[in-house]
């Protein structure tokens, strides 16, 4: 154990980079340790909170980032004033954390660079959340429970090895800094877009191919990270198409005559499946798809910056696109109005 | 018999005399340059005052004018944050980490004729107080933070001093010319000099 040196500025304690192995801040009068709000414990050796940190009951802030923690005790509920706490770079994981944890008022977390598998229960019903950072880790999903934390303004979850997104998570509606970025994930969900607070997402080195066109309706989102995608970057032309079931065909044919239906007329099954029935979203086609649908990719230019590769259905090959393609000077645009309507087909990607 | 002693900056402050003085002739010595820059051993309460973050993206901090012979900047890296692929405008640009550690990959320019996109050269990540170099000759760079856990500062030389560069995408080799702006200016923040990001990211 080292001796701390003396407190000058009373409220901010600076024990970092002293090879500590535990502490004991016993010889503190209850009047010192009252008035420290916050402790800087990084960089040291502990493999264990001290326990005397616990009984800093004004502590606001704890940054115990870089040493060997594999758990947290129980006491850490004494410190019931806790907003920030940084324990980057340990060896904490999911049963590591107390499990009345919870009701901590914790706002600002940042467990980035440790061995979580999952996001803890605890941490999803942790209203006061504002920002929780697991960026690092090992997390193979995010849960659909992550849309209980909606006071969250920053989720950072970079580094991790997710394959999809919930589309809950489009119910942060506070969210601000979304980071995905170095994951492996193949589509984003299109509920994305009711993320109205959005101001900037990270989705560089993952496996997006295209995204879905709803991201267009992020009008506040200044920073927009894609590098190290396979994006697509040409229309790809004459790929194979999947003729619709007579199923389809005959449902298409129902709903485009308007023909009504009920469950006297029809097993549900199949009242069930009319009622699936998808819009075409081209405004001049009032056509309806159910299975089989044409994916049109879409270049659209976004934040001013990008031509980015957008993805969506169409009822056939028939079926222009919607969105009028914003003339471009370069050769990619020409292209792709050069493209007849009959040879617009079902892209195969990835 | 020689002289060839490196003069070893003791201070930011002594490291920007330095270069005041190294810059007064016309010629840029680009060993000297770096090994100059490299040799000051970084000591955050000397640059503290210029490392202001933002969240969302790496800023740029204005640290020196330098008689209108170069531009030496202070840039703040949050965890995930990378540049363009961007060139330098015919300028030098010397890049020394003073915390934390950035990823340099480098490209060739675009060939209009190739239609893979650009394909990377060659990466390095660079070490607390090393100091790279490049200009337009050598290539195009983009410059990460690929850390999950830890910020990156660096300190960046731009001589002559140059207000636009082009970035390029790097899938279809695209550029464009964006204009650069400073999250601050001598320690001050400058906010309404900062306007949306233009680079492809």
């Amino acid at each position: 154990m080292a001796r701390f040196p003396s407190i000058d500025d009373c409220a901010v304690l600076h024990l970092s980079r002293l090879q500590l192995d535990d502490l004991n801040l016993e010889r503190l009068t209850d009047s010192k340790r009252q008035q420290i709000h916050q402790l800087h414990l990084t960089n040291n050796r502990l493999s264990f909170l001290p326990p005397s940190v616990c009984f800093l009951f004004n502590l606001e802030y704890l940054d115990i980032s870089n040493n060997t923690l594999t758990a947290l005790p129980d006491d850490i509920m004494r410190l019931t004033n806790l907003k920030t706490f940084v324990a980057k770079n340990n060896f904490l994981d999911e049963s590591s954390f107390p499990k009345e944890f919870e009701r901590m008022p914790v706002e600002n977390l940042n467990l980035s660079g440790n061995r979580f598998e999952d996001i803890p229960m605890q941490f999803l019903k942790m209203t006061t959340l504002q920002s929780l950072s697991l960026g690092g880790n090992r997390l193979k999903n995010i849960p659909a429970e992550i849309e209980n934390l909606t006071s969250l303004e920053m989720l950072y979850l970079g580094g991790n090895l997710i394959s999809s997104i919930p589309p809950e998570v489009a119910n942060l509606t506070s969210l601000r800094y979304l980071v995905l970025c170095d994951n492996r994930i193949q589509s984003i969900p299109p509920q994305l877009n009711k993320l109205h607070s959005l101001l900037s997402l990270s989705l560089h080195n993952n496996l997006l191919t295209f995204l879905p066109r709803e991201i267009l309706s992020l009008v506040h989102l200044q920073e927009l990270s894609l590098r190290g995608n396979p994006l697509v970057v040409r229309f790809i032309k004459d790929m194979t198409y999947d003729p619709p079931s007579l199923m389809e065909l005959a449902g298409r044919t129902v709903k485009s005559h308007n023909l009504s239906f009920s469950l006297s007329d029809l097993p549900s099954n199949l009242v069930h499946y009319l009622n699936l029935a998808s819009e075409c979203p081209n405004p001049k086609c009032a056509g309806v798809y159910f299975d089989s649908c044409v994916r049109h990719i879409k270049f659209v230019d976004f934040c001013g910056k990008y031509r980015l590769p957008l993805m969506h259905y169409l009822c056939s090959p028939q079926c222009s696109s919607p969105c009028s393609s914003n003339p471009q000077s370069d050769a990619e645009s020409e292209d792709e109005n050069s493209v007849p309507p009959d040879r617009l087909q079902r892209v195969l990607l990835g | 018999m020689e002289q060839t002693e490196v003069m070893k900056p003791e201070s930011l402050d002594d490291l920007i005399k330095i270069l005041h003085k190294i810059f007064e002739s016309d010629s840029v010595n680009v060993e000297e340059v770096q090994n100059i820059m490299e040799s000051y051993e970084s000591k955050p309460q000397e640059w503290m005052k210029f490392a202001k973050f933002d969240q969302y993206r790496y800023t740029r901090n204005l640290v020196d004018e330098g008689n209108g012979k170069f531009n030496l900047m202070i840039l703040c890296w949050g965890e995930g944050h990378g540049s363009s692929i961007h060139d330098h405008t015919d300028s030098h640009c010397f890049l020394k980490l003073l915390q934390g550690q950035l990823k340099e990959t480098l490209f060739d320019w675009p060939d209009r004729k190739l239609s893979g996109g650009m394909v990377q050269k060659s990466q390095q990540v660079l070490l607390e107080n090393q100091c790279a170099y490049i200009n337009d000759s050598i290539g195009l760079h983009r410059v990460e933070n690929v850390s999950h856990t830890e910020t990156a500062v660096s300190l960046h030389l731009y001589s002559p001093p140059f207000q636009t560069c082009q970035t390029f995408d790097q899938r279809t080799g695209h550029h464009n010319t964006v204009k650069m702006t400073f999250w601050s200016k001598f320690g001050e923040r400058t906010p309404f000099e900062t306007t949306v990001s233009q680079e492809n990211n």
